[in-house]
């Protein structure tokens, strides 16, 4: 029997040309394969199975950049056309640190070697501007593997909104990797906003490195997608840092979302804070899995972990699970979840207020959702996600 | 105003109210005492519409209307305030916020027009004076955290916000200390006109002591088995509710 997972691989290799980096992850992959059937961190989300069935690896994708709705808010805007970093359609200060290079070594988890391998370059980005940096992908056909690299230095602020647009029409899948370090006594906040539709496959991974005194903030907002995997790994290894999760999954129609992710305290005093709610109809899936590992050395640890879910289907699926393991004996560690239907009590105390059915559950359902809007920096992104939670809810 | 007519509900077919008969004028305050599990908070909440009920038999019209066809948010429109007993905590929900939406769909049905936010607060500046209650419970989620006297202080600010034609407390006394009985009391007192009507629910006479029904009836097993003046409040207070038990026993 063929492995599945051996045959996309096989597909790929013929087109394979990297550098000695990314031909040492190619031969990784090959040994670890991508996740199949028995793969526990894959149990609900058979991605590689949905992309072979889904996903022509040979195609040759094509530019749908639109400039519909970009440059209007101040900062930088990098453009990237399926993978590939695009100077003429961005827009950016000259006080943008950045550069485009050869691809160097990233994670060893299957997808992160896969876009390691087949990343056509490196973008590395380094702080310094006050504005945000907007990083929007534009992929079409096939496979993009778009690689960004973030060095947040020793003091600075630092602010990056990514968005993925992709075709109705056309099955893409995207194969995303972004890496932060985060300086000392540095402050790094990262947005997506994943408002996409039902031919969007993506594996998304983001991996930050906090340093001393310094706090990393996620936020990620999924709307729609035919198979979305987030892969949020943060790492703290150093004393007194943080690190911030919050994300919503509001979905309908069949779209399938999976947040995996995973706050690492190596160090004494650092903390870490994880909300995610989620707002499930129709036939939609969703997946929280939330790790958090305390390390021995890591005394005086808080971390706190929180996933809510709201149902209004009973075709909706939804999988929660709360992963901790601790190896200090001085910590303070507290995980929460819960799940089910809207309150009925709640929504007859608002109608009986002269609030009809449909505005008093938007209401509910609204408050619920805003919650996971915790300290997102950039103004114009708050209102772009207000207004999707309004019009997605109303 | 009302006119409860051989009212029957069940819950799971389980029959709670067999056959109510009430009449309330505008201008009257109305106490409907008896034990525990009566039927009280459930005629309370059969005449806001809670849908968990099944009406299976006799009629209530509302200012001539029948009122048992509409909804819970149409009951409201037209002027019905039920007081909650266990008032809901609604998490990112603002009283503010939900009582300017609640007050401009009441207008809107009305057909009257929407208030501005400079109209909402002076509005609200007014009203929160009659309760007592503080700006800052206000921009707080709705009831979240919320002592129980604040929840019920809350109830009443509600309602003297949304000037309803008839209320009906429901068991509004219960777990309040004596201060804040009298503050809820006195928000009651000060909110009644010739035009407006009260059931006042409750197990304790205490609360009659502030707020002076017209008329007292006991419910007893679903059905209202003794009707009379305040001096029955008194007389429930000091012999209990066992000889109610015992006459209707004996019939």
């Amino acid at each position: 029997m063929i492995r599945e997972e051996t045959t996309i691989l096989d597909q790929l290799t013929s087109s394979f040309q990297g550098n000695k980096t990314q031909k040492e992850a190619l031969e990784m992959l090959n040994e670890i394969g991508l996740p199949h059937k028995k793969s526990e961190a894959y149990k609900f989300t058979p991605i590689t199975s949905i992309l072979k069935k889904n996903i022509d690896f040979s195609a040759t994708a094509e530019n749908i950049f639109d400039a519909k709705k970009l440059y209007e808010e101040e900062g930088s805007h990098l453009v990237f056309i399926n993978g590939i970093f695009s100077k003429d359609h961005s827009k950016f200060s000259n006080t943008l640190k950045f550069e485009v290079g050869d691809v160097t070594e990233g994670k060893h988890d299957p997808f992160s070697l896969l876009n390691t391998a087949y990343a056509a370059e490196e973008v590395r980005i380094e702080s310094g501007q006050e504005a945000p940096v907007y990083v929007y992908h534009f992929n079409s056909n096939g496979m993009s593997n778009p690689r960004i690299k973030v060095t947040i230095k020793d003091g600075h602020t630092f602010r990056l909104v990514e968005k993925l647009i992709t075709p109705e029409d056309t099955k893409t899948f995207t194969n995303s990797y972004i890496e932060f370090s985060v300086g000392k006594n540095a402050f790094g906040y990262h947005t997506k906003v994943q408002n996409y539709n039902d031919a969007t496959y993506s594996h998304e991974t983001v991996v930050a490195d906090v340093a001393k005194d310094s706090h990393f903030y996620n936020n990620t907002f999924s709307f729609e997608g035919a198979m979305v995997r987030n892969n949020l790994t943060i790492n703290l290894d150093a004393e007194n840092c943080e690190g911030h999760m919050y994300g919503l999954f509001l979905l309908d129609k069949k779209s399938h979302v999976d947040n995996n992710t995973s706050v690492d305290h190596m160090k004494p005093n650092s903390y870490s804070n994880e909300m995610y709610k989620g707002i499930l109809d129709e036939k939609s899936t969703g997946i929280f899995n939330g790790k958090i590992y305390v390390r021995q050395d890591a005394q005086k640890t808080n971390a706190f972990q929180s996933n809510n879910n709201i149902l209004l289907s009973e075709d909706a699926t939804l999988h929660t699970k709360p992963q901790l393991e601790i190896w200090a004996d001085d910590v303070k560690c507290s995980h929460g979840c819960t799940s089910g239907q809207l309150d009925e009590d709640a929504i007859f105390y608002l109608r009986a207020r002269g609030i009809n059915e449909k505005n008093a559950k938007a209401m509910i359902l609204k408050a619920f959702a805003l919650e996971t809007m915790g300290h997102i920096k950039v103004e114009s992104i708050k209102d772009e996600v207000q207004q999707l939670i309004d019009q997605k809810l109303t | 105003m009302i006119s409860i007519k051989n009212l029957h509900a069940s819950i799971e077919d389980k029959e709670i109210l067999k056959g109510i008969d009430l009449e309330v004028k505008a201008g009257e305050v109305h106490a409907i005492m008896g034990p525990n599990g009566s039927g009280k908070s459930t005629l309370a909440s059969v005449l806001a519409g809670r849908e968990d009920y099944d009406i299976t038999k006799g009629s209530v019209t509302f200012e001539n209307e029948d009122l048992l066809e509409l909804s819970p948010e149409e009951r409201a429109q037209k002027g019905i305030f039920l007081a909650f007993q266990y008032p809901v905590e609604i998490p990112g929900v603002s009283t503010t916020n939900f009582l300017k939406t609640a007050i401009n769909q009441v207008r809107e049905a009305r057909g009257e027009k929407a208030l501005d936010a400079v109209n909402f607060l002076k509005l609200m500046k007014e009203k929160m004076k009659l309760v007592d209650i503080d700006q800052s419970l206000l921009s707080r989620s709705l009831n979240e955290g919320f002592s129980g006297g604040e929840k019920k202080r809350n109830e009443i600010f509600q309602m003297a916000m949304l000037e309803p034609k008839l209320s009906i407390l429901d068991e509004t006394d219960s777990g309040l200390d004596i201060d804040a009985l009298k503050i809820v009391a006195d928000g009651v007192n000060k909110l009644k006109t010739k035009d407006t009507a009260t059931i006042v629910v409750t197990h304790y006479q205490r609360l009659l002591d502030y707020i002076v029904p017209d008329y007292v009836h006991v419910l007893y097993k679903g059905r209202i088995v003794k009707s009379g003046d305040k001096s029955l409040a008194l007389e429930l207070e000091e012999k209990g509710y066992d000889w109610i038990k015992e006459e209707v026993a004996a019939v």
